[in-house]
């Protein structure tokens, strides 16, 4: 913006102060006078004006006191308070309700001035600036968030009715009238599923919002391994939970932490291995949850085990999607929680995580 | 009764359950308008009022919190027979809490439907 497109308005119950300040300034800026606070209010109701002088010591209302009176009402044009005399008060006064950017005293010197509205006509241009651009993020962040919405519904919903008719071809004894077409069928669109799933989970959990609510480890686990066991009724779970203590945490990112643990436990079983165990061990204190999952699965190569958490790590031969894991540390991370893990072939694969309760926090 | 605004949904659904023979008559409204006229119209025999109301949340203009909406407050000689299970395939955080502390909902089922899970609810009325 050309800085003769500054707006500049000056109060001052002085009218010779006023035609000084004009004389030295009209060809930068666009000036506006008035010289008592209800005048300058006036062309503030029709004007909108970038940058406020102001002069302390008026008739009537000062100029803290009018600085004070406008707060709420135009809060963006930025403020210069002019003083002939250094009056502590009246500055401590200014600084602490007035939101004043400078403090200029009288008479005043052109070329200080001058800089000074300059430099409060770009903090005055910052605050603008940084102000669309939160609005242009909140937008887009709508808009995201709509997105995301319409995907849990608008995309996933007929993919669920393609499952719904696998269901009945099933049932209708038509499975395996066409080859293995519909068995295809199937593995295509649970997979494309499972990849709507993992990628809403992952954006949920980048959402820094954090609900904290009570979470009751016992009904939670079972109800995941009901949830995941639905299509491997061969695995094994002992399950083994002390919880005397209430835990306050982030309910959904620890269902989606421990969900994506229990349905990998049970997802890389070994094909051949006639009893398939998992075992999931809880214990809660009032400082943090303590969680094992164990089983005994295909187990994890040494040379994998610092990969697995990372986006897009898939080992050969096997049909993850590379996000479980790496959504699973990122919920942890936002949660302080930590995650190890160990595999070998006779204990099978162990995955450690210690979760705070906030509990604990809150109290202390 | 299933609500439900897709009609493929509905072919589904209504063939599952009369494939596994979990209902002897099957009331199929497209929209939750229909279903809340359907139980108004029938408000006075017993016989034509659901004993399940199977239903969707995602509907075009009434959705199916609308439909609860409006349903809690129906006289109770047509609530008094029915229960209502959401059938969705949402996995929106808020849409599932939301449904599952609504106390006219007995349950929360996720598409695409179980034949075992409903036979649960079905044998538990």
């Amino acid at each position: 913006m050309n800085a003769s497109n500054v707006r500049v308005l000056y109060i001052d119950d002085e009218d010779h102060n006023l035609q000084a300040f004009k004389a030295s300034f009209r060809r930068q800026y666009e000036i506006y006078t008035a010289n008592s606070a209800s005048e300058g209010l006036k062309i503030l109701e029709n004007v909108p004006v970038h940058v406020i002088i102001a002069d302390q010591k008026m008739p009537g209302t000062t100029g803290v006191e009018f600085f004070k009176s406008i707060i709420h009402t135009y809060p963006d044009p930025v403020r210069i308070l002019l003083t002939g005399y250094t009056d502590i008060e009246a500055l401590a006064d200014a600084i602490n309700h007035g939101d004043i950017y400078r403090y200029i005293t009288k008479p005043w010197n052109d070329l200080e001035l001058h800089n000074s509205i300059k430099n409060a006509y770009d903090a005055y241009k910052a605050k603008i600036d940084l102000r669309n651009k939160i609005t242009e993020l909140e937008k887009t962040n709508d808009e995201l968030n709509r997105f995301i919405y319409s995907i849990s519904h608008e995309l996933r919903a007929p993919l669920v009715s393609v499952l719904g008719i696998v269901n009945l071809v099933k049932m209708e004894d038509l499975f395996h009238s066409s080859g293995e077409y519909w068995g295809l069928i199937e593995t295509c669109s649970n997979k494309l599923d499972y990849y709507i799933q993992k990628t809403l989970q992952y954006y949920k959990n980048n959402k820094t919002a954090s609900d904290q609510s009570q979470v009751d480890f016992k009904k939670l686990v079972s109800e995941l391994i009901e949830l995941y066991a639905y299509t491997d009724k061969n695995t094994k779970f002992l399950v083994n939970i002390d919880q005397q203590e209430v835990f306050i945490g982030d309910s959904f990112r620890i269902e989606v932490i421990l969900g994506n643990l229990i349905s990998n436990a049970i997802k890389y079983q070994k094909a051949d291995e006639p009893d398939k165990k998992v075992n999931i061990n809880i214990s809660i204190n009032s400082y943090h949850a303590e969680i094992a999952i164990n089983d005994n699965g295909i187990g994890i190569l040494n040379e994998h085990l610092e990969k697995i958490f990372t986006q897009f790590f898939k080992s050969k031969n096997q049909h993850g999607s590379g996000l479980g894991l790496f959504i699973v540390k990122e919920a942890l991370t936002k949660i302080n929680g930590k995650i190890t893990v160990s595999s070998n072939p006779t204990d099978g694969t162990t995955f450690k995580i210690t979760i705070p309760n906030a509990q604990f926090n809150k109290e202390a | 009764m299933l609500v439900d605004d897709s009609p493929v949904d509905l072919k589904i659904n209504a063939k599952i359950i009369s494939i596994n023979d979990l209902a002897e008559h099957i009331i199929l409204c497209k929209s939750a308008e229909a279903g809340l006229s359907h139980l108004r119209k029938h408000r006075d025999e017993v016989s034509e009022l659901p004993e399940l109301i199977l239903l969707d949340i995602q509907m075009p203009e009434m959705d199916g919190f609308d439909f609860l909406e409006v349903y809690q407050n129906l006289p109770k000689n047509i609530t008094g027979h029915s229960v209502v299970v959401i059938l969705s395939s949402t996995l929106d955080f808020g849409d599932i809490q939301r449904a599952e502390a609504n106390p006219s909902v007995l349950k929360m089922l996720k598409k695409p439907l179980q034949p075992a899970e409903l036979r649960k609810i079905i044998d538990a009325l």
